[in-house]
């Protein structure tokens, strides 16, 4: 089996990584493209560039330098608490990029709210609680349990309310953009009429 | 004679009564496209009024159209077209079914068979390309569909595709199909082979189908086409948040994703993320077991079945090994009403419960033993109506008043209450072989009202969900875009079969991409109402209601899959979603090098549209379209109560109708079609107007135009 040596010259670019990533549904860290160029930085030259000028190996090159310069316009920030992520919109949308920066926040309650509003005012629909369960959340239910209970409790959410299909099935939704009869008569059909109507 | 493309230039006729078979022209009926068309236009000129369905004097015709066989996507419908047991009169209809009948008909060299008079004794007809022989059914007759498939592939060989008839349509139940495949019914059409003693029709062909344009061409449409596709009934959006995708709706149908299995193939197959610029994953897209039977069905899923020429496979093909213990092959697959027809039965009891140890499983293994019931046997559920017929009749007290007391004590309703499957082997055996007096409950709803003394309260009651007094229930009608669905249910004598509208707001996308396109085809965003939050009728909306009818019998006629096509939408975000509605007219064009623009190709449509109108009036002796044929049952337009108040119609959350509003609304439509904007009928100007001159001059002779 063939072998080669990793050199300075395999190194992945930040710009490529965030690509990569996002082509994988995941959102890319600062950090870990600092880990990476330091990582790199201390990879030996490749043999071709030994005796030319070769950067040297001591200092890494700061991956924000190297987006910033790059001109791509398909990189996406968002800024964290403490933490920053990437993706490209080439390959992944904004509002799944959405998703994955709350949970990478665990900002559990505001991907709830957020996608309850949104639901409500976009299509217009209320939210199966469900949902959350599936990808990309896959969110336990007790974790469902202890987010409705902080909704409940935030009086900044005071516009998400809960209904339930005859099925029993629970959904959310925003009054800021549904009425009770609307987001009432929209869970019943989701759930039951539209079943019962293939 | 010239080349012809698209069309094979032929039609077989096949006398039943003399046994002898004839070839007719079909470029006579090319004014009426193909498939439903044409079969509109055979019942028209040869099926005089008054005709029972299961006289000889009836015909039924199994058609294809130009596009059929040529590799256009989602192209392998078959239509059948004939008088409808189920009418109350006797009024013309088409049932429907997918598969490989109709493309293996084409590559025999035939647009279409007509079936006519009545063979002395079982027949079968087997057609292999140009030679046809009428065989000898007596060991089919009484068996299954299965079996019958089954014993005639050991003749003529796996590639021979079937379309056949069960127990139920050899006893002429009026709510009887004709199957081929594994799971590709037409219901309705069932009896009239059984009364013609056809068992069923087997075709093998050797031929193909002739496209006029380059390859190129037609590959660069085929190209689009599939950029453009999205899934079953052309949902765009996935059901799960997926990296692509700037939308998602948990009610989609484009189920696919990562995680989610064809469990049971060997090794299981994952779905993945289907991107939809990835046309090798297409296919993927819509895990439909998940979506018609629950997450248990995963595990017993062994892969997405479907059409001829359709890359949205859309049929469930499961292995369930439980089924054996029932005496049923393991091997089960149906879609949608395929699997919630059967189960409807159910309902009365409150659906399928835990039983016989099945545990979680007992859904799944319910749903297999009633469609493998219904498949085998070959009965037909009126799009759900004989569930709820059951329920309705178990609740009210009607089979206990109208069966002997002997029969109704001998059906296990304890295992129906029970939530029991095992119900549905007794249930269908006795309608399918029409035992007793319950089998009725298969005459259709308007026959049995009448038999069985149903009043006003069975045909308005919300949950019966019944249409019109024509005994079909609802299929996308007022839950569908309000007036829009509403006011296609009412042209029809079955249910409507339109998914036109269907697959355009069961896109998925927000309501404010649908309004902004739905503004682009019909002139005004006013066309279409946010779900459940709907508007009084305007004339966008009966645009919008003309296009429906109008793609619907010309995809039944092209044939082409209304529960994929038109395109009006896409998965692309490149595009701002939009689909592309004229891809008919260029498919068309394309193949059988008969050049036609969008709105010309809509224009044949219309005139297949109004000569079933024609043919309705015909059937009925009336004009009264209004009055006799498109009124709605009540309970379409009373309004809800909660707490005791009325809901008021044209308030947020109901979907209750104005009759005032749908009056209007019937007038407007008729309109659009330069119908008798008082009474629904054609007029003999718009008829003439739309090349049916000897349609409009027999209409006369019988006093049947508007005056």
């Amino acid at each position: 089996m063939e072998t080669s040596d990793v050199t300075a010259s395999d190194a992945p670019s930040a710009v490529g990584t965030v690509r990569r990533d996002s082509a994988a549904g995941r959102l890319t860290l600062l950090s870990a493209l600092r880990a990476d160029a330091a990582r790199n930085a201390s990879l030996p030259p490749a043999a071709a560039e030994i005796g030319q000028d070769a950067p040297s190996s001591a200092v890494p090159a700061d991956p924000l330098d190297e987006i910033g310069g790059s001109g791509a316009e398909d990189l996406k920030r968002m800024d964290g608490r403490a933490e920053t992520y990437f993706f490209s919109d080439l390959y992944m949308t904004r509002a799944y990029a959405s998703y994955l920066y709350r949970l990478a926040e665990k900002d559990l309650v505001g991907l709830v709210v957020e996608t309850v509003r949104e639901d409500s005012r976009l299509y217009p629909r209320p939210t199966p609680l469900d949902f959350f369960r599936g990808p990309p959340f896959t969110l336990a239910q007790d974790q469902l349990d202890d987010i409705l209970t902080r909704i409940r409790e935030r009086e900044d959410c005071r516009d998400i309310r809960e209904c339930r299909a005859s099925n029993g099935a629970r959904y959310l939704y925003s009054t800021l953009h549904l009425t009770v009869a609307h987001a009432e008569a929209l869970t019943e059909w989701n759930e039951v009429g539209q079943a019962e109507n293939p | 004679m010239s080349q012809i493309f698209g069309w094979t230039g032929k039609i077989l006729r096949v006398d039943l009564s003399t046994g002898k078979t004839s070839i007719d022209d079909t470029m006579k009926y090319k004014d009426f496209i193909g498939g439903e068309g044409i079969g509109y236009k055979i019942l028209w000129d040869e099926v005089p009024a008054g005709t029972h369905p299961y006289d000889p004097a009836n015909k039924l015709i199994l058609g294809a159209g130009p596009l059929c066989g040529s590799g256009v996507p989602c192209s392998g419908r078959t239509t059948i077209v004939s008088l409808l047991p189920t009418s109350p009169f006797h009024g013309p209809g088409s049932s429907h079914m997918g598969g490989y009948f109709s493309v293996e008909m084409k590559y025999a060299g035939w647009d279409a068979i007509v079936l006519e008079g009545k063979a002395p004794k079982p027949v079968w007809i087997r057609i292999e390309d140009n030679k046809v022989k009428i065989e000898d059914a007596r060991w089919m007759w009484g068996k299954g569909i299965f079996d019958t498939m089954a014993m005639i592939s050991s003749q003529m060989g796996k590639e021979a595709q079937v379309a056949a008839i069960g127990p139920a349509g050899e006893n002429q139940l009026n709510m009887a199909v004709i199957r081929t495949g594994t799971s590709h019914s037409a219901g309705g059409h069932g009896g009239i082979l059984g009364a013609k003693n056809v068992k069923a029709v087997a075709v093998k062909g050797t031929g193909s189908v002739k496209i006029a344009a380059e390859k190129a061409k037609v590959q660069e449409l085929d190209k689009f086409m599939m950029s453009i596709i999205g899934a079953n009934n052309q949902m765009v959006v996935p059901s799960h948040p997926q990296p692509w995708a700037e939308f998602n709706s948990p009610g989609s149908r484009w189920t696919g994703r990562p995680g989610l299995f064809w469990g049971a193939a060997n090794p299981p197959v994952e779905t993945g993320v289907c991107d939809p610029k990835d046309m090798q994953s297409v296919g993927f897209r819509t895990q439909k077991a998940v979506f018609d039977l629950g997450a248990g069905a995963e595990k017993y899923t062994v892969r997405m079945g479907g059409c001829a020429h359709c890359p949205i496979r859309c049929h469930s093909q499961l292995k369930v090994p439980q089924l054996e213990k029932y005496g049923m092959d393991p091997y089960v697959s149906n879609t949608c009403v395929g699997w919630s027809g059967p189960r409807g039965v159910m309902a009365a009891g409150g659906g399928i419960k835990e039983f016989d140890g099945n545990g979680a499983d007992s859904s799944v293994v319910g749903n297999g033993i009633g469609t493998t019931m219904v498949d085998d046997l070959g009965v037909w559920c009126n799009y759900g109506q004989i569930g709820r017929d059951v329920k309705w009749f178990h609740e009210k007290g009607v089979f206990k008043r109208v069966l002997p007391a002997e029969e109704y004590a001998s059906i296990p309703w304890d295992l129906l209450l029970k939530g029991d499957p095992r119900f549905l082997i007794d249930f269908y055996d006795r309608v399918a072989h029409k035992k007793g007096e319950l089998w009725h409950i298969a005459d259709g709803s308007a026959w049995i009202a009448q038999r069985w003394g149903l009043g006003d309260d069975y045909w308005d009651h919300k949950d019966n969900k019944l249409w019109t007094r024509g005994g079909y229930p609802v299929h996308h009608s007022n839950e569908s875009a309000g007036q829009v669905g509403a006011l296609i249910s009412c042209f029809t004598n079955r249910d409507a079969q339109n998914h036109t509208h269907q697959n355009f707001i069961g896109s998925q996308l927000p309501i404010a991409i649908q309004k902004e396109i739905a503004g682009e085809i019909f002139g005004s965003p006013d066309a279409l109402d946010p779900p459940q939050n709907y508007t009084r009728m305007n004339e966008f909306k009966a645009r919008f209601v003309k296009w429906a009818l109008v793609r619907g019998r010309l995809h039944d006629s092209l044939t082409l899959c209304n529960w994929m096509w038109p395109m009006a939408v896409s998965p692309l975000k490149e595009r701002k979603y939009r689909g592309d509605t004229s891809l008919e007219a260029q498919f068309f064009s394309a193949v059988t090098g008969v050049t036609k623009t969008e709105a010309e190709l809509d224009k044949d449509a219309e005139r297949v549209v109004t000569l079933f109108r024609a043919l309705t009036v015909r059937a009925m002796g009336t004009v009264d379209m209004r009055g006799k044929h498109d009124a709605m049952n009540k309970w379409i337009y009373t309004p809800d109560k909660k707490d005791g108040k009325e809901i008021p119609q044209f308030t947020k959350g109901t979907i209750q109708m104005e009759k005032d509003d749908l009056d209007k609304g019937l007038g407007m439509v008729y309109k659009q079609f330069g119908w008798d904007e008082k009474t629904g009928a054609p007029t003999k100007a718009g008829l003439e107007a739309i090349g049916l001159k000897d349609v409009a001059d027999e209409l006369g002779s019988k006093g049947l135009l508007p005056a």
